[in-house]
């Protein structure tokens, strides 16, 4: 492996010196490339045929691009995708095979899709999200392998280099570490594992500064329209004080089935509401999964389940930034291709466009 | 069970007994008029009583020059079946003419032994030196072998060598690429008493390991499509014993003993990424036959043990199965004409007992029952026709009847031509595997039978062009439509259910031209195969994007060829092996793993040094290093070469 890692070095170094030669010729505005803009839909694809892949939307012309790291490079990703982030014009795509030590980072130019560096299998495994923590700077949460009996090690995050596309460091976190939320110079992670706190680590030291006590699996959504962090934990809503690193208030959702849970959180365009798919497997109906999307607002005494924002179980929820359009990833099955379906804030459905297999992330830009 | 269901079963074994009763009849009607002969049954094959269906013989040469390699890499390149493979001395499962790996039925001396947990056999672990006898049957011949023989059946055999002599040892080894290893010993032996008592034997250990060292981490096909290689290990060893006592008057005792236990690891050289696959096989079967009756007493024992990292919490899966099968056939021939009858009658019964992590640590014990009529009948020369009946029982599902009827009719029959034509059409079944049923969660205990009509026509055609050339063609076409096809759904979180209907057609055709000429031989033999298969039926909005569609990992077009020259001993063997492109998803979506082509080739020769055989192997497995994928998206081995070398020689007279 020592040789092989030489040679993904000297190639990383000759793609750094390309890339500094590129940047002191850019006198002139830069043409515009073929993903300048447009919606990024994450792909999953299906565990075992490592085949994840990115589809392109144009939101407007509604044109499709299939798989553009394929295009752009002539070789597939070789696994499925957990996450994709864009730092500094460098896309950062965190790629999850099924064989164990096979796992690994793709790291692009955002613009053109082209590869940069690859962050090899030997430095992380089991990578799940992926933020921009400062410039040039991504932090990844990984779960590690697991032991013998599936349980989960300890977590940890690697911080990547993107100027010399290299993990600098490995910080210990919470087991199943996975989500994490970026505030100001705070990093926010939850976790999967079974722990009940939260990670707060800074950014310009890379040192987890602080861990608090939220509740059971911690799920990180994100700050809201007031400056709150929620966070979903040990069952309820948590609203959590950033600036005194306290919990503020808990909600549970009132709700008639006890057996559903809710995922995918995803704040509306003006951060005041929050929706999310709440799902259950229907025991009476050969365990399929069953729910639909709702949404409540920030400053709601009460999270009920009345009425569904969207009539519809979906794999991943997003909101376009700019229009405040949702966007929803449908998975009919793992062996064939899933749908993203577009709605406006009401709910009001505009159109469905076919992605590629499981959709479940959106990146707009 | 619903009073229907009983009577429905009860209207059936009415018809098969009425079907007995009929055919006993009219040889007692035949009887005064013509000189008929009981005749004695020399060999219970069920092939006998595949009339009208295609049944490819493996000759024991070919056997012997691929013996190092295992039932996975071999049948890739004797017919059109489609295997997945998961990697070099992976999981390997079987597709035969478009449908799924459990629709394939693998006999060993006549016992299904296909796994009751998966209903299916890892090609990866079956060696080829494990048998003597092999045969490729297409088509649905559930009639003749049962359960699970909806695409086609493979069938394993030991055979007794009578005609040898004394007591002959056989040592062997392979060594290869990528540090793989072979060997084998192992004596047969031939002993005849003063009272005309005949006692044969086979006894053989076997042993490989797959080192897999490629010294490699991807590999790139000339498209600029890379693969990443996934380090792995496969460690195998096996034991065989096969015991034959025959009477003077031809009763025969057997026994017949298989042991296997094959070692999958997965990253073995990093202990936290580390995955173990163990699979063990324990496999008695002892029979006699008595006259024109047999009796076959058989125990097998499947266990899998599948865990990661140190192996020391894997999960636990053991399924015993006991059978009982009785059988007896009438033959009675005509001595002034071709008129010649075997009807077969019998029936077995299974009894499982599963203790699976999987099924929620309960042991699960079912039983099934089987009875059968199988009657051939050649009325001239030029036509025989076989009628087949089985009906399967269970006390917790209703198995479908199974009828078939087969023809053969030979237009032409001279020294020069012979041209056949054949027909068949045949009902065929799969009994839900006990992971269908039991799986926790997942499984459904009322998962129903799948069930298939499966139609086919072929003509063939035989000719000795002069004395030293022979030639054949076949053409074969069929239609197959299996109903209830299980389906682990995934809008279901992957639970199984009687979703699907799976239309599969195609057409098959198969040339060969052979050279003999004193101790120089040469040939060519070629097959290409159609193989159309889809889906039929909507069962949810989104099976639009999937109905009529090519199903997963089956070619549309595949073509396998073997070209051989010889003289005396020696022999150079090339054989090649094409694939179309093969679709991972249902709707086609995505990018499908590209058509890709094959090529291996053996030298073999043989060198006698007094009683001291040595039989000589030289192979290179993938000539072209062609770059092609696993099931898993990771790249299949490169070119390899290998050397064996086995000695055989008579040790006592």
């Amino acid at each position: 492996m020592q040789f092989n890692s030489i040679i993904i070095r000297s190639l990383a170094a000759g793609f750094l010196i390309l890339g500094l030669n590129s940047c002191s010729k850019t006198s002139e505005p830069e043409p515009s490339q073929p993903y300048d803009t447009g919606v990024f839909v994450i792909n999953r694809g299906n565990f075992s045929d490592n085949n994840g892949s990115i589809t392109l939307i144009n939101p407007t012309t509604k044109i499709t691009s299939f798989d553009i790291f394929q295009k752009e490079n002539n070789r597939a990703i070789s696994g499925g995708i957990s996450d994709y982030a864009e730092v500094d014009g460098k896309g950062v795509i965190l790629v999850d095979n099924s064989t164990p030590g096979k796992d690994l980072i793709e790291i692009v130019n955002a613009r053109t899709f082209k590869t940069v560096a690859t962050i090899p299998s030997t430095d992380l495994e089991n990578p799940r999200y992926v933020v921009k923590a400062g410039t040039n700077k991504a932090y990844a949460t990984c779960w590690d392998s697991f032991n013998a009996d599936y349980s989960f090690k300890t977590g940890y995050i690697v911080v990547i280099d993107l100027t010399t596309n290299k993990i600098t460091k490995k910080i210990s976190v919470q087991r199943g570490a996975e989500k994490l939320a970026v505030i100001g110079n705070d990093v926010y992670v939850g976790s999967v594992g079974g722990e009940t706190s939260i990670s707060i680590i800074n950014t310009s030291t890379d040192v987890v500064s602080q861990t608090v006590e939220v509740g059971k699996n911690p799920k990180v959504i994100g700050l809201d329209a007031n400056g709150k962090l929620w966070i979903y934990a040990g069952g309820e809503f948590v609203k959590f004080n950033v600036l005194t690193k306290a919990v503020e208030s808990r909600t549970k959702i009132t709700t008639a089935n006890t057996s559903k849970s809710p995922g995918s959180f995803s704040f509306s365009k003006d951060k005041s509401s929050i929706m999310y798919i709440y799902s259950y497997y229907d025991a009476a109906d050969g365990y399929k999964q069953k729910g639909e999307t709702y949404s409540f607002g920030i400053n709601d005494a009460v999270i009920s389940t009345t009425k569904p924002l969207i009539s519809k179980l979906f794999t991943g929820l997003s909101v376009d930034p700019l229009t405040g359009n949702i966007y929803a990833g449908f998975t009919p099955s793992y062996k064939q291709a899933g749908y993203v379906f577009r709605y406006q804030s009401n709910g009001t459905l505009i159109d469905s466009l076919k992605a590629e297999i499981a959709p479940e992330g959106f990146l707009f830009k | 069970m619903s009073s229907g269901a009983a009577y429905f079963i009860r209207y059936k074994i009415t018809l098969l007994c009425l079907g007995v009763l009929l055919s006993m009849y009219s040889y007692a009607q035949e009887i005064p008029n013509k000189q008929i002969d009981e005749v004695k049954v020399v060999g219970f094959s069920t092939e006998h009583f595949m009339v009208g269906l295609k049944v490819q013989k493996i000759d024991s040469t070919t056997l012997a020059r691929f013996q190092f390699q295992t039932l996975a890499d071999f049948l890739q390149f004797q017919s059109p079946i489609a295997l997945k493979s998961y990697g070099s001395g992976q999981l390997t499962s079987i597709s035969f003419r478009g449908t799924s790996a459990t629709h394939t039925a693998v006999l060993w001396n006549g016992v299904n032994i296909n796994s009751p947990m998966a209903g299916e056999t890892d090609f990866s672990t079956v060696p080829v030196l494990g048998f003597d006898q092999l045969s490729i049957q297409y088509g649905s011949a559930a009639s003749c072998v049962g359960s699970g023989a909806v695409g086609g059946s493979i069938l394993l055999s030991s055979v007794p060598q009578w005609k040898q002599k004394g007591v002959n040892l056989t040592v062997g080894g392979q060594y290869g690429s990528f540090d793989n290893y072979n060997g084998q010993t192992g004596i047969r032996f031939v002993k005849i008493n003063k009272k005309g008592l005949q006692f044969s034997g086979k006894t053989l250990f076997y042993g490989s390991q797959y080192n897999n060292h490629f010294n490699e981490t991807q590999r790139t096909a000339s498209d600029g499509r890379t693969y990443a290689i996934q380090p792995s290990e496969t460690a195998q060893k096996g034991f065989i014993q096969d015991l034959y006592l025959k009477e003077k008057n031809g009763n025969l005792l057997s026994l017949n003993i298989w042991l296997t236990d094959n070692k999958l690891t997965i990253q073995p050289d990093v202990l936290s990424f580390r995955e173990i696959t163990q699979s063990q096989a324990y496999r008695f079967l002892s029979g006699y036959q008595f006259r024109n009756s047999t009796v076959k007493m058989g125990f097998t024992r499947d266990i899998i043990d599948y865990g990661t990292g140190d192996f020391s919490s894997p999960s636990h899966s053991e399924t015993d199965r006991y059978l009982v099968r009785a059988e007896h056939e009438f033959s009675i021939k005509k001595s002034d004409s071709f008129w010649n009858t075997s009807l077969r009658m019998g029936g077995e019964i299974a009894y499982y007992v599963a203790r699976v992590d999987g099924y929620g640590g309960v042991a699960i014990t079912e039983s099934r029952q089987d009875i059968f009529a199988l009657l051939r009948q050649q009325f001239t020369q030029k036509l025989t026709v076989s009628f087949n009946l089985r009906q399967a029982f269970s006390n917790q599902y209703t198995a479908p009847f199974t009828p078939s009827l087969g023809v053969e009719y030979s237009v032409i029959s001279t020294v020069k031509n012979q041209i056949k034509f054949s027909g068949n059409i045949a009902k065929s079944y799969r009994l839900p595997t006990l992971n269908e049923r039991y799986w926790k969660v997942l499984g459904n205990p009322n998962i129903r039978p799948e069930s298939g009509l499966n139609k086919e026509l072929g003509i063939n055609w035989k000719q000795i062009v002069s004395s030293t050339i022979n030639t054949s063609l076949g053409i074969n076409v069929y239609h197959n439509l299996i109903d209830d096809w299980t389906y682990w759904n995934p809008d279901k979180g992957y639970r199984v259910e009687n979703l699907q209907q799976v239309l599969t057609k195609g057409v098959e055709v198969s040339g060969s031209v052979k050279y003999l000429k004193d101790k120089k031989i040469a040939g060519l033999s070629a097959t290409y195969a159609y193989t159309n298969s889809t889906q039929q039926k909507m069962y949810d909005v989104y099976a639009v994007d999937i109905i009529g569609k090519q199903l997963i990992y089956i070619p549309l077009h595949t073509l396998t060829g073997t070209a051989y020259i010889g003289k005396g001993d020696w022999s150079l063997n090339v054989q090649g092996f094409y694939n179309s492109e093969r679709f991972i998803t249902f709707d086609h979506s995505g990018r499908p793993f590209p058509p890709y082509f094959l090529i291996n080739s053996t030298l073999s020769g043989r060198i006698s040094i007094g009683k001291i055989q040595s039989n000589l192997l030289f192979q290179v497995n993938n000539l072209t290093d062609t770059v092609y994928p696993s099931v898993r998206k990771n790249a299949m081995p490169g070119r390899s070469f290998s050397v064996g070398l086995v000695f055989s020689s008579e040790i006592f007279q």
